[in-house]
């Protein structure tokens, strides 16, 4: 299994009408962790935003690995007690193997996220 | 079987990623404020049948999510 | 004598009467109890239990049956100390069998905040009546040599306290060995009778709507369990309980005997062997207010997970059935009995997930006040005005579990 790593992001809290008008540069995951709560990574400098009371803060309490697509299925299947989506992309988040995590499906690709303090544990859970 | 509380931003999740919260009520009959205060401090409803509450999605969004629960059988409607 | 060996229960049943000096709501043991104690203490026996299930059909029937007196507060160290006695004569006091056996109860600690809880445990139960000392690692393995006291690596043991009073009893037994002595005395049994209202006359409780008809009463008693809230409200009162949900679990048969009751409380599970040789395991209510008996895999899966850190032999034995309770849970984790303010009516609940040991007690000192009037000293500080009066009574750590 591949070592989960530390996932620098930003995490930013706006009103819903301004993170669905955000635009992002390529090659960056902008999670929706809420209606009003973004995950993004890598982290971004000074995102434009249409909303003067947005937070917006450097999170480094992540840790996250890329999975080949099967793989990570294979392990979710039993690490999870609700439904996966089957749709690509896709985001989703929930407890797997009891920890809380944050899941990106992309074709062929998947990535798991989970609090940085339980890497340990949650690779142990994984093997 | 575990009891699935349907979170309207991540989806249907087993009830333990959730940490459960109730909404007291104080009944409108307690006028008298030291009745009103020891109501709200330790009285319940605790109904049996379908009550309002709230659920905060721990593993998930982390947000408040409310329902009703009918507590003589677990089925949860969502309002 | 065994189990099968012995004479059958003797009953008589009646037709209900439309009056009787006191009516007790609820066939569970803490109701029987109090008709037992009714009519072998004071003479009275024109008392009706009714049951809108069967006897024993609530938490009476369903807990995994730890008896005990190792609480964290005087009132109630004193108060289950009389319980613990009343147990250890209640064979020979009712003639009946009830499976009664001693076998001493460890609380294990796995912090240094737990070892001066334990410690406090201990000194406080001395003080009060209760047997109870400190123990070491070392004399925990020798009263137990099943334990891992590494705790599988993360929960060591460092410390416990051990309370050799500490015993089981069959619970179905208690139950009909109470209703059996009420009932040889002349109380009346109503099974399969609900109340479905009170009868007042102004303020004060008259009697009970039943779906056998109305029964006028001079007294009436809610001895309800989890549905004591739907009970009281019938007299216009609110009470200060939640209703939990409780499981629990036997595994099939360890082939070895285990002699102690074992209790964690940073690990939430207690663990006994019943006399068929099942290990019983138990753990803290579920988190959200239920009357459904639901039960879950998660449950299993988080308490055996748990109790297998500590004994690791449990790992080989297989779940054999699962159950739920319904705990009528009181926010001081102590019970609520005696007078109610509502003239005629009074109540025994907050019994939550630690009311089978009080059964002998409770339905002794409720029998008492039903009988004079008075509220007996032992229980006075449990009444339900404390929540009004500033006197509550915590003792979560003693009676959080079991
Ligand atoms: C899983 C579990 C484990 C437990 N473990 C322990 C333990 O180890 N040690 C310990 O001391 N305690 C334990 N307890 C707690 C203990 O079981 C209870 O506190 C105790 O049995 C309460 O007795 P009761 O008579 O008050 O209530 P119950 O036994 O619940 O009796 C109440 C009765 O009232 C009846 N009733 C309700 N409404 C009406 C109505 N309207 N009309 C007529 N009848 C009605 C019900 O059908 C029921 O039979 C445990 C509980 C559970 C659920
Ligand atoms: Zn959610």
């Amino acid at each position: 299994m591949p070592e989960l790593k530390r996932l620098p992001a930003t995490r930013i809290v706006a009103t819903p009408a301004a993170l669905d008008a955000a635009k992002w540069p390529d090659g960056t995951l902008a999670l929706r962790l809420a209606s009003d709560e973004l995950l993004v990574t890598p982290p971004v400098a000074n995102p434009a935003l249409d909303d003067p009371h947005a937070i917006i803060i450097a999170d480094a309490g992540y840790a996250g690995v890329w999975l080949p697509e099967a793989e990570a299925l294979a392990f979710l299947e039993r690490a999870c007690e609700w439904e996966l989506p089957v749709q690509r992309p896709a985001f989703a988040q929930g407890a797997v193997a009891g920890i809380a995590a944050k899941l990106w499906f992309e074709a062929g690709r998947v990535l798991l996220i989970v609090p940085a303090p339980l890497i340990a544990d949650f690779e142990e859970r994984m093997a | 079987m575990s009891i699935l509380i349907p979170c309207p931003h991540c989806g249907s999740r087993p009830i333990q990623e959730f940490v459960y919260g109730e909404i007291p009520a104080v009944p409108d009959t307690l006028t008298d404020p030291d009745a009103r205060d020891l109501d709200r401090a330790f009285m319940r409803a605790n109904p049996e049948g379908v009550q309002a509450e709230a659920w905060f999605h721990l593993y998930g969004c982390r947000r408040w999510v409310r329902l009703e629960r009918d507590t003589r059988t677990d089925a949860i409607q969502s309002s | 004598m065994n189990e099968f060996m012995e004479k059958k229960v003797q009953f008589k049943w009646h037709e209900p009467k439309k009056h009787y000096d006191v009516v007790i709501i609820g066939g569970g043991g803490h109701g029987l109890s109090t008709a037992y104690f009714l009519a072998t203490r004071h003479g009275v026996t024109d008392v009706a239990v009714l049951e809108r299930s069967y006897i024993g059909g609530g938490n009476s029937g369903r807990n995994t049956t730890v008896i005990r007196s190792n609480y964290g507060i005087p009132e109630a160290v004193r108060f289950y100390q009389r319980s613990v006695e009343l147990y250890y004569q209640l064979e020979a006091e009712t003639e009946r069998w009830i499976m009664h056996k001693q076998k001493g109860l460890l609380w294990l600690a796995h912090t240094e905040a737990a070892v001066r809880a334990e410690v406090a445990r201990a000194e406080i139960n001395t003080a009060f009546g209760a047997d109870t000392e400190y123990v070491t690692p070392k004399q925990i393995k020798e009263i137990c040599p099943e334990i891992d006291l590494s705790g599988g690596g993360a929960w060591p043991v460092i410390g416990g306290s051990y309370h050799p009073a500490g015993s089981t009893a069959r619970h179905d037994r208690v139950n009909w060995a109470l209703a059996e002595g009420a009932n040889r005395r002349g109380v009346h049994i109503h099974q399969r009778t609900a109340v479905t209202g009170l009868l007042m006359d102004g303020d004060r409780v008259t009697g009970v709507e039943t779906t056998a008809g109305p029964i006028s009463a001079k007294v009436v008693l809610s001895a309800v369990g989890g549905h004591v809230t739907t009970l009281a409200k019938m007299a216009g009162l609110r009470l200060p309980i939640r209703t939990h949900p409780l499981q629990a679990y036997v595994t099939n048969h360890y082939e070895l005997t285990f002699n102690p009751i074992v209790a964690s409380t940073s690990l939430l599970f207690y663990v006994s062997q019943t006399a068929r040789g099942e290990m019983l395991i138990g753990a803290e209510i579920d988190r959200q207010p239920s009357y459904s008996y639901n039960s879950g895999h998660h449950f299993l899966q988080s308490c055996s997970f748990r109790a297998i850190t500590l004994l690791p032999f449990l790992r080989n034995l297989r779940i054999l059935r699962q159950w739920t309770g319904v705990c009528d849970m009181s926010p001081d984790y102590s019970p609520i009995m005696g007078k109610t303010g509502v003239e005629g009516f009074y109540i025994t609940t907050g019994w939550g997930t630690w009311g089978f040991k009080a059964i002998p007690a409770g339905g002794e000192q409720m029998a008492q006040l039903i009988a004079t009037g008075q509220t007996p000293e032992p229980i006075a500080p449990f009444s339900l005005d404390r929540f009004a009066n500033d006197r509550t009574l915590a003792d979560r750590g003693s009676a959080g579990t079991h």
